[in-house]
């Protein structure tokens, strides 16, 4: 725990000390908040968080490989990984902290997208529960996303092959749980692979804990995702290891 | 870097158990990668596993406060007290073959299917068919009314359509049964509506009656032939399955059957005194008597006339009137016509898409024609809000200073516009207001002067409706027109001189709330006792006949004096002119002392071939009875629920039809689907330029005031976060460099 800490915070410090961090979370807020904006701010209409949340899937799928892509490929490529592997510090440890400080500076940059609750609040009335539980859940969808990115970062050296091998798997993750595809699908594949395909979807379970229900289903989904993709990058940190 | 702990142990690994021997390189790591290999696989199957599992036995939180996701407690319990097995046939085609849009519906229904079985504890059981799949299955659904759903696909080479079946029929101990066509919910929400009120239906084994006598409102400009009356709702396909209706209003004034529990009067007017005793015996004996009650009839139309038509309560040569009979039994109703001018109270509930709620004009802006909702105090609706708050306001003078006394006084005075918890209310109380009334009228407690309540002994009253404080209390106006002109801009002046006019009478009228809706309980005693019992027409024109008949004898017996002895008294007692007098047996059949209740009368030879001899007067009640008395007709009236002025700019009743099917259950006391009906999500519209301050606001400057401030909102709302970013990195950087300056003038040091 003590070394995941350690990492944790040495992690999260160089994404403040980082210009591209501020770059990232300025285009991201710009982007996000422009769009949700005009379909959320609308004399008349309801005042409801849906278009943000519906949004925000869409915007993880191109700005969280961008950000992912540096965690471990970055360091080979500057050759800091070796250094790392030197330390006593478990791979596992090492993986968590980086996830957990991605995770926290992404729940940075959502805090700052509270002024649209808040707005919305103050000229109608809002349903504060159902977007705490959105926050949550986006918080969870981001974190299948930087699972993902940080698993493929760690495959290969080069950041922008991480990029797009991240991008592209995130993308084929998003659009299992999109009904056009599966239909598509459904025409070719028996209804079991098909519904399996459906199932592991991030976005079909977002949607739900989106729409203000905290289902048990979604949540262990969420914590068995991320669990596999962490796992999974701990294992190719520990085949390096033992590749020296 | 931060100094990291000691090394912990390595825990065993499968690519540690792998064997390092000098000949093995090769081996080993063949060995590793079947070794990973297999551990991916064991760990996804196992991750598999739990998802599914996790999927099986969900526990599910619903955080929207209007609980939007959750079934309710009406499908609970409705659910909970099935004593038969509810079998739910869903005639469902494969789910894969469905398209999209289908597909999606199909998870919800089955999802809410999934839990009406697992609600129904073993008496919920759904059995599914494919009719696609067995043309006998097929050809059922054709006969029993599930709806095939033909979808046109095509190809670059083809063109076919694609049958898909999503219907259900629910069988309720094998017996009654309900289909549903076509079911396709998008959301539980949308699904527990269609299904709940559904199993309610064939699980309803006897419906409740209500009785009904209805006066229809004149047509104005229209052909329906007869006037408007208030079969719109009654006839409503959820209502029906669920309630019965009895058209009471006998010509010739029978006493009501004693299986109608309930009675309506859809406004009553030109109310013979045959049919006020008939309703003074029915509340006597018991009865719940619900009237819809009107002032005055005014025009509607598609010109909106707003003019006053002739009528009256009581029928020309009534004897008692109707105001004085409901005053008997502790409700006063004073014909008078109200206007609410609290904004609140005359606000549609929603002004941009139901603006026709009330009064509106078309008017054109830059989006075309739209509907311009005009201030007009005469429809207007209770709000849920508790007056008192309005004390101050109410009680400014001129100049705008408060007088505490007369503020203090009205903070005594003034009461909640709805302040019963009532299940009828609500869903009402949640939207914050009562449905629309138009042109409503003054119904109260019976009160001695003083305000103190008077109602009859043993009789409980409370008014479930209130206007607010700034009410105004008339005589109905001939006109209550206020834009008497075809030309747009004339209208809306005459609309302004109208408002201005009720403002001036506002001015120096004492505040005062006006009652809306009573309901008074108790056992009432009879209006007409003491009194003698109003005749049937049927018994009139009887006597009449027979009064005719002994005439015609008797000028016999004068032209045959020999043949038939008078007495000599009795053809001095009848005076030309005058009524014959009735023979003692006659009178004591249909004429019996009202406080009679005893014997009955004689049976003479007549009456052996009619109808059974009406049952003596009641004078008391030894059931309590029941009277609700609202102070508006209008809103439930078929072109107003029908919206055939929706076009014009209103009025429509909204919220009419809801307040029905409410009432109909709070009278029934049935409350099964009261979880469901209330099920009205909070308003939670955005209101970014309050237009309702300033109703009479130019409408381009509104829409610029409007995009102006939106347009800063956007910008505010995408600046602010990112100006604070941006900040906290220079903040950072700042120190940053000031930590390397110092450094390094430490080290050059």
């Amino acid at each position: 725990m003590r070394e995941t800490l350690v990492v944790f915070r040495r992690e999260l410090k160089s994404y403040f000390l980082s210009p591209i961090a501020y770059v990232f979370g300025i285009l991201f807020l710009v982007v996000v908040l422009y769009f949700a904006s005009l379909s959320s701010l609308v004399q008349g209409s309801q005042a409801s968080m849906q278009p943000f949340f519906g949004l925000l899937p869409i915007v993880f799928l191109i700005f969280l490989p961008a950000l992912t892509m540096r965690l471990w490929a970055e360091e080979r490529k500057l050759g800091t990984i070796e250094l790392l592997m030197t330390f006593p510090v478990r791979s596992s440890q090492l993986v968590l902290g980086k996830f957990t400080a991605a995770l926290a500076y992404l729940a940075f940059v959502l805090v700052l997208t509270l002024g649209l609750p808040l707005t919305l609040g103050a000229y109608g009335r809002i349903d504060w529960p159902p977007v705490v539980g959105a926050y949550t859940a986006s918080l969870l969808f981001a974190g299948s996303f930087v699972a993902v990115g940080m698993f493929w970062s760690s495959v290969t050296r080069d950041q922008i092959i991480a990029m797009l091998l991240s991008f592209g798997s995130l993308i084929v993750l998003y659009a299992l749980g999109y009904p056009v595809l599966i239909e598509l699908l459904a025409g070719w594949l028996p209804a079991v692979v098909v519904d399996l395909l459906n199932g592991i979807s991030p976005y079909k379970y977002f949607e739900s804990i989106a729409r203000g229900i905290i289902d048990t289903r979604d949540v262990v989904y969420f914590a068995c995702f991320c669990g596999f993709f962490l796992y999974a990058n701990a294992l190719v940190l520990r085949v390096r290891r033992l590749k020296g | 870097m931060n100094a990291l702990p000691t090394p912990p142990m390595q825990g065993p690994s499968p690519l540690r158990s792998a064997p390092a021997t000098a000949t093995g390189n090769r081996a080993r790591e063949r060995g590793a990668a079947l070794a990973l290999t297999v551990h991916v696989t064991l760990l996804l199957l196992v991750l598999g596993q739990i998802v599914y599992l996790a999927s099986r036995h969900r526990t599910r939180v619903d955080l929207t406060s209007d609980s939007l996701w959750s079934t309710t407690e009406s499908t609970r319990s409705l659910l909970g007290k099935l004593d038969k097995r509810l079998v739910i046939e869903a005639y469902f085609s494969p789910k894969e073959k469905l398209p999209v849009n289908l597909r999606e519906t199909r998870v919800w229904a089955d999802n809410f299917l999934d839990e009406m079985v697992q609600l129904g504890k073993g008496k919920v059981v759904v059995q599914r068919f494919d009719p696609n799949a067995d043309k006998a299955i097929a050809d059922r659904c054709q006969r029993i009314g599930v709806q095939q759903i033909d979808l046109r696909s095509s190809s670059s080479t083809s063109v076919s359509v694609d049958r898909h079946w999503q219907g259900l029929r629910l069988v309720y101990g094998g017996g009654k049964q309900k289909v549903i066509p076509q079911f396709g919910p998008t959301s539980s929400f949308v699904a527990e509506a269609a299904l709940t009120p559904a199993v309610k239906e064939v699980t309803t084994e006897t419906k409740h009656k209500f009785g009904y006598m209805e006066w229809p409102a004149t047509a104005i400009g229209q052909q329906t032939p007869g006037g408007i009356g208030w079969n719109m709702l009654r006839t409503h396909e959820g209502i029906t399955k669920r309630y019965e209706f009895q058209n009471l209003k006998d010509e010739d004034g029978a006493l009501l059957p004693a299986e109608i529990k309930t009675l309506f009067l859809f406004r009553p007017k030109d109310l013979t005194d045959r049919q006020k005793y008939v309703l003074d015996q029915f509340v006597v004996g018991g009865g719940t008597l619900v009237v819809l009650a009107d002032a005055a009839e005014y025009a509607i139309g598609p010109k909106r006339s707003f003019s006053k038509l002739p009528f009256t309560i009581d029928a020309a040569g009534s004897a008692f009137k109707f105001t004085e009979q409901l005053l008997h039994y502790g409700i006063d109703w004073k014909l008078k016509v109200l206007a609410d001018l609290a904004q609140p109270a005359y606000m549609p509930r929603d002004r941009m898409t139901g603006a026709y709620e009330y009064l509106a004009v078309p008017q054109q802006s830059m989006l075309g024609m739209v509907l311009q909702w005009q201030p007009y105090p005469y429809f207007f609706h209770a709000v849920a809000q508790d007056w008192k708050v309005a004390a101050d306001d109410l009680a400014k003078d001129e100049h705008g200073k408060v007088d505490t006394e007369l503020a203090a006084q009205y903070r005594k005075l003034f009461v909640p516009g709805m302040p019963s918890d009532d299940f009828l209310f609500a869903p009402f109380k949640k939207i914050g207001r009562g449905p629309g009334f138009y042109w409503p009228t003054w119904v109260g407690l019976r009160q001695r002067t003083g305000g103190v309540l008077d109602l009859p002994q043993g009789i409980d009253g409370r008014v479930l409706l209130w206007s607010s404080p700034a009410v105004l209390v008339e005589d109905p106006p001939q006109s209550l027109d206020p834009l008497g002109s075809t030309d747009a801009r004339a209208r809306l002046e005459n609309l302004q001189k109208f408002n201005t006019k009720l403002m001036e009478r506002f001015r120096g009228e004492p505040r005062q709330q006006a009652p809306l809706m009573v309901d008074v309980r108790g056992k009432f005693t009879s209006f007409f006792a003491g009194a003698e019992r109003p005749k049937r027409p049927s018994e009139i024109k009887e006597e009449e006949a027979k009064k005719a008949e002994a005439a015609a004898k008797e000028k016999e017996a004068e032209a045959k004096p020999g043949e038939t002895p008078e007495k000599p008294g009795e053809k001095t007692a009848e005076k030309p002119g005058e009524k014959p007098a009735e023979k003692p047996a006659e009178k004591t059949a249909a004429k019996p002392n009202p406080d009679e209740i005893g014997p009955k009368p004689p049976v003479t030879d007549n009456m052996l071939t009619e109808a059974p001899p009406e049952p003596a007067m009641r004078t008391g009640g030894d059931v309590p009875g029941r009277i609700v008395v609202i102070g508006d007709a209008d809103f439930l009236r078929d072109d107003l629920v029908r919206g055939d002025y929706r076009q014009a700019g209103g009025p429509v009743s909204i919220n009419g039809p809801p307040f029905f099917s409410q009432l109909l259950d709070w009278l029934a006391e049935d409350r099964d689907l009261v979880a469901l009906q209330s099920r009205i999500p909070e308003d939670r519209t955005l209101k970014f330029v309050d237009t309702e301050a300033t109703p009479n606001m130019d409408t381009r400057l509104s829409e610029q005031t409007l995009a102006g401030k939106t347009n800063l909102l956007v910008t505010l709302n995408v600046a602010v976060p990112c100006a604070l970013l941006a900040l906290f990195g220079l903040l950072i950087f700042g120190v940053r460099r000031a930590q390397k300056r110092s450094f390094l003038a430490s080290s050059t040091q």
